[in-house]
């Protein structure tokens, strides 16, 4: 899109070709570790010499990959479209009223730690994988409506001006500039979401939901330091990956995520 | 905006659905003991038509005050969700009575569905008021002070079947524990973050390279889930105690304290490096010059200028840390870290609803009010300074 703009001329020719280079490294070696696993048990050995089992073994790492980002993904889509689309009501002549109230609500659930919404989840919806989708949505929406709600307040008035006074219809507005130009800024937004989710998933063990935070989780239960390294490491090699094609994606500063918002779970 | 003669439609839409919460979800639910799955009542089965119809009037009453919003009908919303919220605990407390068979000591009230809803709905309402009639946001806190006074007294007098307190009654001693377990780690990470990010930012100004290499290092640790990160501490620390004696001796291992500690600070510097960094650089130069030119030291120039001015944007990036902290905390109590967050695992696994809130209630509460209290402190350092 306008990448070129940002990241200057000259630099989108010469990083075109490599700027996947670094979410590829850590896609390649996390994939490798999925299916591989088994092959470092004499590795893996070295941390727990006495017992019989170092590979966690109750799933296969592929599978619990699987639905680690299968879960993330579910609940990052649907934020997105309903976050974005919340955003995009309240900025409207029609649903204005509601824009204080919902740009409050999001600054102030960013405050609730994600482990507690993912605990109040339980109570209400009971265990397994829906309450996890759940309470990542809920958690992942914030973030989003936040940054739509900056991205499109950021736009100037002449820009909307300069759109309107061209003949464009409302619809055209706001699918043709306000959208494109707020880009950036939802981008991020949907970054910090996924990047808080990819790490609160993993605490779907908890409640009863299979990903890769099992093996974590079941080394904790049974002291078996081999699982818990099994685990952390593919999930660290998860958000690296899922973090680095953020990066690559989004124009702007690389190494840089916007503003103050960090993103732990 | 205030004399706006159109209805407030955010006010008017809360509250009918605050209406229809009431009126169609279930508040309580009883159970004979712990174990069992307790049974759901909604308000007009808990204390009957009439209580039902007099709690829904006050609801009414703010739709209807709403729909022509001028500041004097928006001041009486206020009084009317300020006093709804107080009457809660009443209500329940009345509730809990008409409902429980005393023939069953080990009966307890569980709370439903319809009655979060309304709590959520009202806070709502109390932002929105808040907005329109731009109060002050200690104002309000001030305000809710007295709703909490209500709700202390409700709850510790006539609330005891409730299963949420009868849950805290069982471990109170842990309880009290597990809170300030949580705040003294809380403290000890944000505290050493402090100090490790205030010298990281200084030398980061000095020497452009190091900028470069610590911000990847810092964003590098800030990706990697909590949980991991707890989990790949856990054997090098396992390890280091085990070869050094002493170090074994204060406690550090792979669980517990020193894992928890360690990620907290690591996930830490980042929202404090930045900020300080941010803050030191955004001091205007000018001031720094003329602090100069009067005979000022750099030492001086940096304690009594540079400093101070950096002040609130620092204090941001400790209120980022704090909040998140608190949150991470809870996580560590996986691997044996303690905390607030012992009573959500433990809950989870035995499938005791109420136990998880006990930890996850105090921990809302927690990240709440220290993002109120660090956020007023920043607001007013820099009220001062622009004064």
């Amino acid at each position: 899109m306008s990448e070129a703009a940002f990241n200057g001329p000259g630099s989108v020719n010469g990083r075109s070709r490599w700027r996947f280079a670094v979410p590829l490294i850590w896609l390649t070696a996390l994939l490798l570790l999925a299916v591989g696993m088994t092959t470092l048990e004499p590795l893996f050995r070295l941390f727990e010499p006495d017992l019989r089992q170092v590979i966690y073994d109750r799933e296969h790492f592929w599978v619990l990959l699987g639905e680690h980002v299968l879960m993330v993904a579910v609940a990052a889509l649907l934020a997105t479209c309903v976050g974005v689309a919340a955003a995009v009501a309240v900025t409207r002549a029609a649903g204005r009223d509601f824009m204080p109230m919902v740009a409050q609500l999001a600054s102030i659930g960013q405050t609730f730690p994600p482990v507690a919404v993912l605990a109040l989840a339980v109570p209400v919806l009971g265990f397994g994988t829906v309450p996890l989708i759940v309470a990542l949505l809920l958690y992942g929406l914030l973030p989003i409506v936040r940054n739509t709600l900056a991205g499109i307040q950021g736009i100037s008035a002449e820009v909307l001006e300069a759109a309107r006074g061209m003949g464009m219809t409302p619809r055209q507005v706001l699918l043709q500039v306000e959208l494109p130009l707020a880009a950036p800024v939802i981008l991020a937004g949907i970054r910090t979401s996924v990047t808080v989710n990819v790490a609160t998933a993993a605490l779907g063990a908890t409640v009863g939901a299979s990903n890769l935070g099992d093996p974590i989780i079941s080394g904790i239960v049974n002291g078996n330091t081999a699982y818990i390294i099994q685990g952390a490491v593919m999930i660290g090699l998860l958000a690296l990956t899922v973090d680095s094609l953020f990066e690559q994606l989004q124009p702007g500063v690389p190494g840089q995520s916007s503003g103050a918002q960090s993103g732990q779970g | 905006m205030i004399r706006d003669a159109r209805p407030n439609r955010v006010l008017v839409s809360l509250m009918s659905l605050g209406l229809l919460a009431w009126l169609g979800l279930d508040a309580l639910s009883v159970a004979p003991n712990r174990l069992v799955q307790g049974t759901p009542l909604n308000p007009v089965e808990a204390l009957g038509w009439w209580v039902t119809l007099v709690g829904a009037l006050p609801m009414v009453c703010v739709v209807w005050l709403a729909w022509r919003p001028t500041a004097f009908r928006l001041w009486a919303s206020l009084g009317v969700v300020v006093g709804l919220l107080m009457a809660m605990p009443l209500w329940l407390s009345g509730a809990v009575v008409a409902v429980l068979d005393p023939e069953l000591p080990q009966a307890r009230v569980g709370i439903g569905p319809g009655f979060w809803v309304l709590l959520f709905l009202w806070l709502l309402v109390l932002v929105e008021l808040r907005i329109r009639l731009r109060l002050r946001r200690a104002w309000v806190w001030g305000l809710l002070l007295f709703v909490l006074v209500v709700w202390g007294i409700a709850l510790s007098h006539w609330l005891t079947p409730l299963a949420l307190v009868q849950e805290y009654q069982a471990r109170s001693d842990q309880f009290l524990e597990a809170v300030s377990y949580h705040v003294a780690l809380v403290g000890a990470a944000v505290g050493a973050s402090l100090v490790i990010g205030l010298g990281m930012a200084l030398t980061m100004r000095r020497f452009d390279g190091l900028r470069r290499l610590g911000f990847g290092v810092l964003n590098f640790l800030q990706t990697i889930p909590s949980l991991a990160l707890f989990g790949l501490l856990l054997a090098p620390l396992a390890w280091l105690s085990h070869q050094v004696p002493w170090l074994g001796a204060l406690g550090v291992s792979g669980i517990g304290w020193a894992p928890a500690w360690l990620a907290l600070v690591a996930y830490s510097l980042l929202p404090m490096v930045r900020n300080t960094y941010v803050a030191l650089e955004g001091v205007d130069p000018g001031v720094i010059e003329s602090a100069r030119g009067m005979g000022m030291s750099r030492l001086q120039v940096f304690f009594q200028v540079r400093l101070p001015l950096a002040l609130p944007v620092m204090l941001e990036g400790v209120r980022i840390t704090t909040v998140q902290a608190i949150g991470l905390t809870a996580v560590a109590a996986l691997i044996g870290a303690g905390g607030l967050g012992t009573f959500i695992f433990q809950g989870l696994g035995q499938a005791a609803m109420d136990l998880v809130l006990l930890g996850a209630l105090p921990i809302i509460a927690m990240a709440l009010m220290a993002d109120a209290l660090l956020g007023a402190l920043a607001e007013r350092l820099r009220r001062r300074e622009a004064a």
